[in-house]
Parts: C-alpha cells; sequence; structure tokens
C-alpha cells in the first residue's frame, strides 16, 4: 500500500514539473472544448438561397417575403439569365427556389401550386435540413389552410442550442485522450529511459507498480474534470437535471478505465512517440467515431455498431448528456455504469499480464 | 545535380527504407481513417421510435400514425396512454419522439375546423431535432394534401373561412442536385481527404526533421559541406513523394469503396492535393523546430491539428459554425482543399469555380513553407 | 556459502549468443571484476544477476536463492544511472527507498549518511537531471545503497567520469566492501581492475581468464620491462617485428610515453631490445624491470585471441597527403570566451595547433572540452575571441573550411538505422570523395574496424566499440588536413585503442592537424600537446614532458600489502589530493627530496603495522598531474567543489 503512494506521489511530482503536460492536461481541454463547442454543428442557419420568380405577381412576391424574412434562409440575388445550378457550382447558394411562371393564377384559383426547390445535395445532411426548413416556411405561409397541424415540442433543449448537446461531448473526448496521453507517456519513459530496470529489482509487484502509477493519472483525469465542468456550467450553460450519483460515480470509474487504457499502451509499446500515436489513434478514433460525441451511434452501419459496443466513451456521453440534459438517473443509466467498470478492468487485467513478469523481456 | 544533394536524398530515402512504421502510418491510418469516417459518421436521421399517444381511435387518427410511421422517417415505438407516459419513455431514452392525436380529431376535422396533433421530439441533438421536425412537418403536409377533396375539404370549402380556403396551397418539389441518393458520406469523405492529407503530413514532417536532432547526428551533418538548404531539400523532397502513395490510397478509397463521381477534372484536385501536403509538411517543420524530442512535437501536434481539422468544414458544414467564427476557416488550408475537392469532383465545376481557392492555397502553401524552412535552417546553422 | 554463484550460465537474443555458458562464484566482501570491451556480454550478464532479465540457460544465485528471488537483497547500478532526471536527489532517494520498503525513518537515516559521505548534502533539493557525471554516479550508488544490499552490482560505474572522481568513486567501494558488502563491478579501466580482489576478462561471451589481479598478471609468466625512448612509434613497429620473429619479446605495447616490452627473461629481453633499436639508429633506455600490469595481460590476451584471423589492418590508402601545410598554424583561438547568459561555459583560452601536431584536450565532463571543441569547429559561435580554422579567419563555416574537415563528435556520428555499407557511401557522397578511391577506403574502413564482409550490418545493432571505429573510418574518409577527434576510444577494447592511436600518429606523420579528448590519461601522452580544462579555463598547457615536470615534487610509489589503509591513513595526517591510489599502487606526492619523502612516508606506513614492499620514484603520470592541476585549481577557487 505505502508503495502505491509513493508512486502516486512521484508521478504527481513529474507532471507538476513538466509545464507542457500540465498545459495539456487542465488548459488544452478547456480550449478545445471552447473550441470545438462552438464550432461544431450540423444546423446552419441563414442558408444562402437563389430566388428565381417567373411569375412576378404580387402573390409571388408574397411568397417569396416569407423566406427573405426568414431566419433560415439568406436570399441573394441571382440574374435570371444564368441557370441556379452555376450558383451551386461556385457554392454561392445552397438552395434554389423557382416560382413558376403562373403561380399567382394557379393559386388564386384554389390549386394545389408546385413550387420547384433545387438543392445542393453535395452536404446531404445541410440538404435535408433545407428540404425541412422550406418546406416549414411553405406550411407556415398559409397556416389556416392545412387541416392538421402540427405543434412542435423540444424537450431538453428547447432553445436547439447545439453547444448543449456537442459541449458534453467534447468534454468526454477531453478526459477520454489527455489523461491516457499523459499515462501512456509516463509508462513508456520508463521502458525507454530505462529506470523500470530499477523498479524491476525492487520486486514492487506488477499489481502495486500499475496501480501506483493508474491513481496518479485518475487524479489528474478528476482534475482536469472538475475545470471542464464548470466550464460546462459557465459558458455552456448546463445544468444538473437530476440524480448527480450516476454521474459521480460513473466519473470515478471512466478516469480509472482512462488511465488504465494510457498505462496498457504505455507497458505496451516503450517508446514514447509511438505509444503518443497508439492512444491518438485509439483513443481519438475509437472515442470520437464511435461513441456518439457529434454523429448519432444508431447511424453507425450495424457491421461497426458492435464496435461502438466495446467503446468506453460511449457509455460516458450517455451519462454525461442524461446528467445535464434529461435527467434520467439511474434506471436509465445503470447499464453503462456498469459496462464502464467492466472495460476499465478489463485494460486493468491486459496491463497486469504485460507487466506480471516484471522483468525485462527479452 | 550536385553530388551532395543525391548523397543526402539517398541517405534519406534509405533511412525510411528501412522504417516500417513510416511505410504504415501512410497507408494504415489513412484508410482506417477514411474507413471509419465515411461509415461512421452518419448524420442521417431516420427509424426514429416514435411513440404513439391516440385520444381519438378513429380510423383518421391511425390513418395519420400509419402515414407518420410508415415514412421512413419515423417508425412505431410503442403505444403509451398519455402524454406524460410518452415524455418519460422519452426521458429514459426509449423512444426519439411521439405523437400525440386529441380525442376529437376526427370530428374537428370533419367539423372543418383546425386540429393540432402534438410532436414531441427529443432536442439533446438539435440536429436531429431538426430534421425530425422537417420530416414529421412534411409528412404532415403530404397527410393534408391526400385528405379527399370532397368530404372534408368540401366542407372546409362550406365554411367561414371562405377567403382564406380559396387560395391554393403551395406543394414544394425538391431535387437534389449532384447526389440525388442524398449519400451522406460524401459529404464526409471530401472533406476527410484534404484532414488526412495535413494530419499525416504534418505528422511525419515534423518526425523527420526531429530524428536527427534526437538522434545527435545533427552536428555530424552540420560538420559536412552541405548547405543547410541542401539538408532541409533532401528532408522534404522524400516525403512529398511519400504523401502521394497517400494521395493515391485515399483518391483509390474514395472511387473504389465511396463510390463518389469525379465529375470535374482530376488534375484540380491533385493541384490542390499537392499544395495541401505541402502546407502540412510546412506546419509539420514549424512545429519542429519548437520542439526538442518527437514525443514533445507530437503532443504540440495537439494544439494545432484539432483546431485546423475541426474548423475547417470537413465533417460538419462551416455555415453551421457560429457566424463570428466563420471568416476564421479562410486561412485554414484543408476548408480551401475541401471546397476543391467537393466543387470539382461532385459538382463538376471547373477552374473558374475554384480558383480563388486554389490561390488561396498557393498562398498559404508559399508562407508555411517558407517560414518553416527559415526558421529550421537558422536553428541549424 | 557464495555470495554470487553463476554456473553455466547462457543467454541468446534471438539468433544472436551473448553469453556463452559462464560461471564463476563470488565470495562474501569480495570485490570481483568484470572487464572487457563493448559487446562482450557483461550487461547481459550484470541484468541477468539482478534479476531483471531470463537466462537461457544455466544457474544463477545470490546466497543461495535464485537471482530473481534474491532482488531484495541486491544493489544495481546500470550504465545509465537510471535516476530521474525531474525529481531533485531527495525524491530520487525517497522514491527508490519506498519502492524497497525502507521505513522513512530509515530512509532519511540513510540518505543523510551516504550523501555526507559523498559530500553532496548540500544538494538535496537539486534536480537530478541538473548533475553533474560523478555526482550523478554518486546519487546511484546511494539509491542502490539504501536499501542496505548485501551484494551490490556495478555496471560501468565510472565510464566517462573525471579520473578525481573515479578515484573517490573506488576508495568508496573498498570502504564498502570492508564493511561486508560484496561488489561485483565492470570497468573499462584497467587500473580500477587492479584494486578488484578478483577479476574475470570477458570476449565474445566467454570468460577468458579469472583470477586475483597478481594471478593474471603472472600468467603471462614473464617481466615487464619499461622502454623509453624518443621515437616510440617507430620502436614500437621495430619491436613489435622483432618479437614475433623470435622468444625472447612476446608482447609491445605502447603506454603512455614509454613501451612495455614483456620478456620471459628480462636480461636477455632488454639485450634483443637494445640490440634492436640501436640498430635502427634508436636510443633507448630501460628504465624498470616489474611486474606486468593487467592492461599487459588483456592486451596479449586478446593479440592471442585475434592471431587467428587477421593481421595488421591493410595500410590507409591516403592519397592527399598534407605535408606541405606543415608549419602553419591549423587550429587557433585567442581568448574564447563562451556565455550562456549568465552562466560561463569557456573562458579566456587560447589555443594554437599547427599541421602535423596533435593536440589533446583533457578535462572532467563539464568542464567546457565540448563547448570549445563546438567553437574551433564553427558549431557554435563564441560570445567574444579570435578564432582560426585551417587558414580560414572569418566564416569558419564556409563550405570550403567544412570540406578539409573531419569530425567525430562523441557517441553520436552515424545513422543507427543504416547499414555500415550505406553510412559509409554517404559520408564519402557528401564530402566529395572521388568515386574511383571510394571502394578502397570503404573496404579500409572495414578492415580498420574488424568488420571485413559485414558491410550490410545495421549500424544501431553494433556495440559502441565497434561503432566508435567504424565512425572513425567514416570520419577520415575524405582525408581532411584538420580532425576533431571527440572522445574516439571510449568503450574501445585496449587493444583496438591502440590500433586507434597509430592512426592518429600516421595521420598526423601525413600533415594532418588532429585535436582530440580522451578520458584515457595515458593515450593522452601520444600527444604533442596538452592543455587541461577545469571550469572553463585552460589551466596546464604544454607537452606532456612539460607538463609533468612542470608540477615539481616527486611522485613515490609504494608497493604495500594493505594498500586502501595505507591511503586511508595517510590521508588522515597531509594533504588528501597528495595520496592516491593507482591499481594497487599507493602514490605519494612529496614536496621533499625523494629520501627525505621515503623515509617519512615509510615511518608513518610502518608504525601503523603496514608492511612496505618496496618503495621508489615514478615519473609522474598524467593522471597524476591531472589530480594535482584539479586540486590546485579547487584551492584557488576557481571553482567550488563538484559545482
Amino acid at each position: 500500500m505505502r508503495r502505491i503512494f509513493a508512486q502516486v506521489r512521484k508521478e504527481l511530482t513529474q507532471i507538476a514539473r513538466d509545464r507542457l503536460a500540465l498545459v495539456l492536461a487542465l488548459a488544452l481541454p478547456l480550449g478545445l472544448m471552447l473550441l470545438l463547442g462552438n464550432s461544431i454543428a450540423l444546423t446552419v442557419t441563414g442558408v444562402p438561397i437563389v430566388v428565381q420568380d417567373l411569375d412576378d405577381s404580387p402573390a409571388s412576391r408574397n411568397f417569396i417575403d416569407a423566406f427573405r424574412e426568414s431566419v433560415t434562409f439568406l436570399v441573394i440575388p441571382w440574374t435570371t439569365a444564368l441557370p441556379p445550378e452555376r450558383a451551386f457550382e461556385s457554392t454561392k447558394a445552397r438552395a434554389a427556389l423557382i416560382v413558376p411562371q403562373h403561380y399567382g393564377r394557379d393559386m388564386a384559383r384554389g390549386l394545389t401550386t408546385p413550387v420547384q426547390l433545387l438543392v445542393d445535395a453535395s452536404d446531404a445532411n445541410t440538404a435535408k435540413l433545407v428540404q425541412g426548413y422550406a418546406g416549414e416556411i411553405a406550411a407556415n405561409y398559409q397556416p389556416a389552410a392545412a387541416p392538421v397541424k402540427a405543434e412542435i415540442r423540444l424537450w431538453f433543449n428547447p432553445g436547439r442550442e447545439s453547444k448543449k448537446f456537442y459541449g458534453p461531448g467534447i468534454f468526454v473526448l477531453g478526459i477520454s485522450m489527455f489523461p491516457p496521453l499523459l499515462a501512456a507517456l509516463a509508462m513508456s519513459k520508463e521502458g525507454e529511459q530505462k529506470t523500470i530496470l530499477q523498479v524491476y529489482v525492487s520486486s514492487i509487484s506488477a499489481t502495486e507498480f500499475l496501480l501506483g502509477k493508474i491513481f496518479a493519472f485518475l487524479l489528474i483525469a478528476l482534475a482536469e474534470w472538475c475545470l471542464s465542468m464548470i466550464l460546462l456550467v459557465t459558458y455552456f450553460g448546463l445544468h444538473l437535471a437530476g440524480d448527480p450519483t450516476p454521474l459521480l460515480a460513473a466519473t470515478v470509474l471512466y478516469a480509472f478505465c482512462v488511465a488504465s487504457f494510457g498505462t496498457l499502451l504505455g507497458a505496451a509499446i516503450p517508446n514514447q512517440a509511438a505509444s503518443i500515436q497508439a492512444v491518438a489513434l485509439g483513443g481519438f478514433l475509437l472515442v470520437f467515431l464511435l461513441s456518439g460525441l457529434i454523429f448519432p451511434v444508431s447511424n453507425i452501419p450495424p457491421q461497426l455498431r458492435w464496435i461502438s459496443g466495446l467503446v468506453w466513451g460511449r457509455y460516458y456521453i450517455e451519462i454525461v448528456r442524461d446528467a445535464l440534459l434529461q435527467g434520467g438517473g439511474w434506471p436509465a443509466m445503470w447499464f453503462n455504469v456498469v459496462m464502464i467498470a467492466v472495460i476499465g478492468a478489463v485494460f486493468y487485467l491486459l496491463a497486469w499480464k504485460k507487466m506480471r513478469r516484471m522483468q525485462l523481456s527479452v | 545535380m550536385n553530388r551532395r544533394l543525391l548523397s543526402l536524398i539517398r541517405k534519406e530515402f534509405n533511412q525510411i527504407r528501412r522504417d516500417r512504421r513510416l511505410a504504415l502510418s501512410l497507408i494504415v491510418p489513412p484508410t482506417l481513417q477514411l474507413l471509419l469516417f465515411g461509415f461512421a459518421l452518419n448524420a442521417t436521421v431516420d427509424n426514429l421510435r416514435m411513440g404513439v399517444v391516440d385520444l381519438s381511435q378513429t380510423p383518421q387518427s391511425r390513418d395519420l400514425i400509419a402515414a407518420m410511421t410508415q415514412s421512413g422517417a419515423f417508425r412505431l415505438g410503442g403505444r403509451y396512454s398519455s402524454a406524460q407516459e410518452e415524455g418519460n419513455a422519452i426521458a429514459r431514452g426509449d423512444l426519439d419522439a411521439g405523437i400525440v392525436i386529441p380525442n376529437r380529431f376526427a370530428d374537428d376535422l370533419a367539423r372543418g375546423r383546425q386540429v393540432s396533433v402534438q410532436i414531441l421530439l427529443n432536442a439533446m441533438n438539435a440536429n436531429t431535432a431538426a430534421i425530425a421536425q422537417g420530416y414529421s412537418e412534411g409528412v404532415l403536409q403530404n397527410w393534408n394534401q391526400g385528405l379527399p377533396r370532397g368530404g372534408v375539404n368540401a366542407s372546409f370549402a362550406a365554411s367561414d373561412l371562405a377567403p382564406v380556403a380559396r387560395t391554393g396551397r403551395v406543394l414544394m418539389h425538391p431535387a437534389f442536385l449532384f447526389n440525388p441518393g442524398l449519400v451522406t458520406s460524401w459529404f464526409i469523405v471530401t472533406g476527410t481527404f484534404g484532414v488526412l492529407l495535413m494530419l499525416n503530413g504534418s505528422l511525419i514532417s515534423s518526425a523527420a526533421m526531429i530524428k536527427e536532432r534526437e538522434a545527435g547526428t545533427v552536428e555530424q551533418l552540420l560538420m559536412t559541406p552541405a548547405g543547410t538548404g541542401e539538408i532541409v531539400t533532401a528532408k522534404i523532397a522524400p516525403l512529398v513523394v511519400l504523401l502521394c502513395v497517400t494521395i493515391a490510397v485515399a483518391t483509390a478509397m474514395i472511387r473504389i469503396v465511396f463510390h463518389v463521381p469525379f465529375r470535374g477534372s482530376f488534375a484540380l484536385v491533385l493541384l490542390g492535393a499537392l499544395l495541401c501536403v505541402l502546407s502540412g509538411i510546412g506546419i509539420g517543420t514549424f512545429i519542429a523546430t519548437f520542439t526538442k524530442s518527437a514525443q514533445q512535437a507530437q503532443l504540440m501536434s495537439f494544439f494545432v491539428n484539432p483546431p485546423l481539422a475541426s474548423l475547417s468544414g470537413a465533417l460538419t458544414p462551416v455555415e453551421a459554425m457560429p457566424h463570428w467564427m466563420q471568416p476564421f476557416t479562410v486561412v485554414n488550408p484543408i476548408m480551401h482543399f475541401g471546397v476543391i475537392t467537393r466543387v470539382v469532383l461532385l459538382k463538376g465545376g471547373g477552374i473558374d469555380a475554384v480558383w480563388r481557392n486554389l490561390a488561396a492555397l498557393a498562398v498559404f502553401t508559399a508562407v508555411l513553407l517558407s517560414l518553416s524552412v527559415m526558421r529550421f535552417r537558422k536553428q541549424l546553422g | 556459502m557464495s555470495a554470487i554463484a553463476v554456473d553455466a550460465l547462457t543467454k541468446r537474443y534471438g539468433a544472436v549468443e551473448a553469453v556463452r555458458g559462464i560461471g564463476f562464484d563470488v565470495q562474501p566482501g569480495e570485490i570481483f571484476g568484470l572487464i572487457g570491451p563493448d559487446g562482450a556480454g557483461k550487461t547481459s550478464t550484470f541484468q541477468i544477476l539482478a534479476g531483471v532479465m531470463e537466462a537461457s540457460g544455466g544457474k544463477v544465485e545470490i546466497f543461495g536463492s535464485p537471482a530473481r528471488d534474491a532482488r531484495s537483497t541486491t544493489g544495481y547500478l546500470t550504465q545509465s544511472f537510471s535516476l530521474y532526471p525531474d525529481l531533485t536527489v531527495a525524491e530520487n532517494i525517497r522514491y527508490i527507498g519506498d519502492l524497497r520498503r525502507v521505513t522513512p525513518h530509515d530512509i532519511d537515516d540513510r540518505a543523510h549518511r551516504y550523501l555526507s559521505m559523498f559530500d553532496m548534502d548540500r544538494f538535496t533539493e537539486r534536480l537530478a537531471g541538473r548533475l553533474s557525471g560523478g555526482m550523478k554516479q554518486k546519487l546511484s550508488l546511494a539509491c542502490a545503497l539504501v536499501a542496505q544490499p548485501k551484494v551490490l552490482l556495478l555496471d560501468e560505474p565510472t565510464t566517462g567520469v573525471d579520473p578525481v572522481s573515479r578515484r573517490e568513486f573506488w576508495d568508496t567501494l573498498a570502504h564498502l566492501a570492508i564493511e561486508g558488502l560484496t561488489i561485483m563491478v565492470a570497468t573499462p579501466y584497467l587500473d580500477e581492475a587492479e584494486r578488484c580482489h578478483r577479476v574475470a576478462l570477458m570476449h565474445l561471451g566467454e570468460i577468458r581468464e579469472m583470477g586475483t589481479p597478481a594471478e593474471l598478471r603472472g600468467k603471462l609468466g614473464a617481466k615487464r620491462l619499461e622502454v623509453h625512448t624518443d621515437k616510440l612509434g617507430d620502436a614500437e613497429e621495430i619491436l613489435l617485428r622483432r618479437s614475433s620473429e623470435g622468444q625472447e619479446i612476446v608482447d609491445v605495447q605502447r603506454f603512455g610515453d614509454r613501451l612495455d616490452v614483456i620478456a620471459p627473461d628480462p636480461d636477455r629481453g632488454r639485450k634483443v631490445v637494445e640490440e634492436a633499436l640501436g640498430s635502427q639508429g634508436l636510443k633507448s633506455d630501460v628504465f624498470r624491470v616489474d611486474q606486468p600490469t593487467l592492461e599487459n595481460t588483456f592486451v596479449a590476451t586478446l593479440r592471442n585471441i585475434d592471431r587467428g584471423k587477421s593481421a595488421e589492418p591493410p595500410a590507409y590508402p591516403g592519397k592527399h597527403p598534407h605535408r606541405d601545410l606543415a608549419g602553419q598554424v591549423a587550429i587557433g583561438a585567442r581568448e574564447l570566451t563562451k556565455k550562456f547568459g549568465a552562466f560561463t561555459a569557456v573562458k579566456d583560452v587560447n589555443i594554437e595547433v599547427k599541421y602535423g601536431e596533435i593536440y589533446g584536450l583533457l578535462g572532467a565532463n563539464g568542464a567546457g572540452k565540448t563547448t570549445t571543441i563546438k567553437m574551433l569547429c564553427g558549431l557554435l559561435g563564441p560570445t567574444t575571441g579570435s578564432m582560426e580554422l585551417a587558414g580560414e579567419k572569418g566564416s569558419l563555416r564556409s563550405r570550403e573550411v567544412r570540406e578539409r574537415i573531419g569530425y567525430m563528435s562523441q557517441k553520436f556520428s552515424l545513422y543507427d538505422d543504416l547499414s555500415i555499407d550505406e553510412n559509409l557511401d554517404f559520408f564519402a557522397g557528401v564530402y566529395g570523395v572521388p568515386p574511383e578511391e571510394r571502394e578502397e577506403k570503404k573496404k579500409w574502413v572495414l578492415a580498420f574496424s574488424g568488420l571485413e564482409g559485414k558491410q550490410d550490418l545495421i549500424t544501431g545493432s553494433l556495440p559502441g566499440g565497434w561503432k566508435q571505429r567504424v565512425a572513425f573510418g567514416a570520419s577520415i574518409l575524405h582525408e581532411p588536413s584538420v580532425l576533431f577527434l571527440d572522445e574516439p576510444t571510449s568503450g574501445v577494447d585496449p587493444l583496438a585503442r591502440r590500433a586507434f592511436w597509430r592512426m592518429i600518429n600516421k595521420l598526423a606523420d601525413m600533415g594532418t592537424a588532429i585535436l582530440v579528448t580522451t578520458h584515457y590519461l595515458e593515450e593522452a601522452e601520444q600527444c604533442n600537446r596538452l592543455g587541461f580544462m577545469v571550469a572553463g579555463e585552460l589551466v596546464a598547457e604544454g607537452t606532456p614532458q612539460g607538463v609533468k615536470s612542470k608540477r615539481g615534487g616527486h611522485l613515490l610509489e609504494f608497493l604495500v600489502d594493505q594498500p586502501q589503509r595505507a591511503a586511508d591513513l595517510l590521508r588522515e595526517k597531509g594533504d588528501r589530493w597528495r595520496v592516491s591510489l593507482f591499481g594497487d599502487r599507493l602514490h605519494v606526492i612529496t614536496d621533499d627530496d625523494v629520501e627525505t619523502g621515503k623515509k617519512k612516508t615509510s615511518e608513518r606506513l610502518q608504525s601503523a603495522g603496514i608492511q612496505i614492499r618496496e618503495a621508489y620514484e615514478e615519473p609522474y603520470s598524467l593522471e597524476d598531474v591531472f589530480i594535482v592541476v584539479v586540486e590546485k585549481a579547487r584551492q584557488q577557487g576557481k571553482f567550488a567543489k563538484e559545482d
């Protein structure tokens, strides 16, 4: 037990003296949260749209005004001489509204009038959004005409602020990347600089050695967590929605999990530069891609989706979002907490297996 | 060519030849990134689980429910007896959306009175919510459209809402250009291409620049008659050649695996790719001049690469960023390359559409390369 | 029970057999030395003994338990010291102590004891990365001792450390052994090996010789004749030739400023020497007849081993001698100073090396030698002072200058990830060696390094000493007129070292100016001129002979039965620096004349019950001079001790 404590103290002392590591562990995640939390969004507003009014009647102008006044579109001028597709090529516009020649007449007659909407679908997601927006404008243009009207109720994020969704995601990404990075570095440095020989000679057991290292980086992960949490609450405007205990329990387990992950990679790859790459590749790719950080897990094709079931970040991100937005509590999240514990245990066991002999492995 | 330069280049190639990790890192990570990003990053929203609270229980309500749940956008997630219960299910994560049809539904319709149905959406993910909203309104619009002219609508027509009822209804006909199948991977993959080149370029170039300093052979190199310009050129030239391999691999994947159309002139994209690679090398060299060891350089790259990659419109559109952020993307080479790739490959644009982006890329490349090479030379000499 | 018992130990790394079945026993309280060049298998043996690596076969026991289980009684000093550079001295000791389960109270106690024993207790709060080489070594030792081990394993602890620190370290070791600690130590310095109780000589994974230093020396079955003459290089060649012709001379080895001639019958040997040298017109003076040293034994053994292989390497294919430049200044520096911020690394150094001269720059690690060399060859700009290099006064970094300079940096000259052939090709190409000369020169480098036919080996896989040889060859491919060699012989076995210096001498003969640094002070005797650096200043300069005669006083050498005790005793009464152990001989520097000095010291020793076998005056060796110079500089306050 004493040895574990000594290990923790040594690791923390070393980190405290390494300025680059400190910035990496504490400042960079916050910076990333601010940067990415703001910049990652899928919902475009002010979509530039080109309008071709082939009718030029009061009715058509009325209709087009609805688009001008909307916040989702930005009408930009375009000559009727050129086909609207040209606007797409130079990315001046993403959509084109073509009001047909007899619009006013048909509308007055009470007919259903088709209006053509050309959409630049190179970005499929935005294309669908555009379609939806345009449809919404058209539907609300004559509210009284529709028999059935939809009353949309948005739950958990009424302002539809993207950053409330992605903020927690980047928060989790930071905790999933930087503590294991530092852990992997510390572990591989021992191997590279051969200071591990003294450790081997001391006949310390693999368990004590590993736990010492892991706890040190667990503490760093928790420190980062606290700082990031403060940012989430203040800048991102999130707050606890319900029972915080799943989050707290999961956080400690998750910190153990990522610290074990980093230590495992550092033990397996006794080369500092290479172990950084491994953590970056593994941690970043997996957590970023397959954990539902930005793009929903349900969209991942089934062949790959099973991988998501193994990614520790996915479970934690659900817990965080739940704690801050939904408030489902233990009934909703107990499985996630268990999975995080299991994955953490697996990482630890693998690391232990690697280090078990506490000898040079040649 | 100058014999010294030749010897230097030959040495660099010999070293690279033996570096198995380098060869792998030119092929494996890019491939993985493209595959994973292309397949897994999918913003599509469909088959959302929709719960149903049908307080009307009439053929009309069932018809509306059928229209919703068979639309492809939604599927039946379960039946609930109250809005409260349904809301809890959404909170629990059992449902993505819910519909509540009031019990006066059929009566109001028959009487020609407008009736509203509640659509509950889980708005945690703003994008999903927006698209789901669009879908539901689209389904409703179609359903409204499908109501027979006689019967219900006739009553409508006869009601006091005469003036309004007399005007027609607008029906949006969308046509999706360039990507009629709305394949989401095309956007992602064309964006990832640039991120790949930049990331890998900067990583391997900073590793190459630092390797000598780490191994301690820099002094020996400096004592040879080779000039610093020759040393730097010899280091950069093989990297460009290597990264062309990455370009080739990525292009093959984009074409063969993701079936991205190549409508425009690929030469433009190739030119952009080369410039992108050179920018990446410039950034990597720049980072290398600030650090003393390979691991430090890698750590520094965490300060550079995430902002570059995320502020590039590679995965998420630039237009979706806050307005104050959007101008900053102009200085991002990845952004320009993304535009070039998408405009040329997907939209078939020509030089007149992308010359501005190419010019910007060229400027950045020139600035980055010369700054970093200058710094490197100063450090060496 | 033996403290260490090794039986038929083997270790294989894939296809390479590093240790091929060695066996030995070490008794408690013994100092057991392991000597051998790089690649002999010493480090592997140590790692297995320390329990940090599995053997491929054989048995290793420490006090009766397998090495792996006995780790708690073992202390291990690795070659790279295994210290945490970003922890302080105190934190390093504390951490190792905690790992070894020493109670905090004991850790404090022992740390205090050892640090004050090593005179380091002022530095407890200094980061380990900022310590000098000698201090790092002592800190490692303190860490190894904090757990009170019963067996201490030291893998080349004194490599690269200055002679003063080295001697202090060995004094410490001797005291620890007297207290009962069993010590097994590897060292490249054969004078240190003489201070061991028993020594084993390892070569290519096998133990070739083992025994007490006296036994090993006796194995040659011959005596050593110290021959002084003025043209040592020629004399060596003549006598070597003669030795292969008859039985009177078994071996000839150059050591410092003399030749050691090994002859079974000293009288006949002497006659042959005088005759052989006289017939070539060389004067000779057989100074003394004595026991051979361990170095003699080692070299002779190695020569026997190699005798089966190729003979002398082929002559250097030099086609462009620089004899026409003789007499001109090749390297010049006047009032050279370098400051890094507030720290003055080099102060007012004046050096002049002419073409055809060998200049030796000596000094402890951190004295400023490397900084000075970097300035002299143009890699670093001076803060003040003027320099001249290969006739160029202004831009020392011009291409023309660099084409004429050869440079071998300390430890890092070749590309580890290239094959030997590719490395040589690169240097040949980048230095513009004419294509028609390349093949011949590359072949010569391989022969010189003893690596014929192995040009496709990856350089990184070579042991250090072999890399040095190839690096040396690579640095002279283009026949430079000025050559900078920074510790070219570290890690190289004594036989190959002599080959190096023969080559250096030949280059000087051909007109090259050579600036060399080395820690083997007996090599420095072969320089034309020397400079000693202490704390950034040149404190002594001149020819080896001149430097030695300037010291004043006399050096008395005593052969006693308890050298360590005698040294301790004498140190109590007089200046510490006057008394030192060289091998198992006691060196005392006295300001009195020879007879008075002998008498005074003998009396003091005998009154303490120490028997004196022999006492005579010995000419100063450079190492003695070095120690005196450093001490005098300290006394003049040039720098605080170990700062």
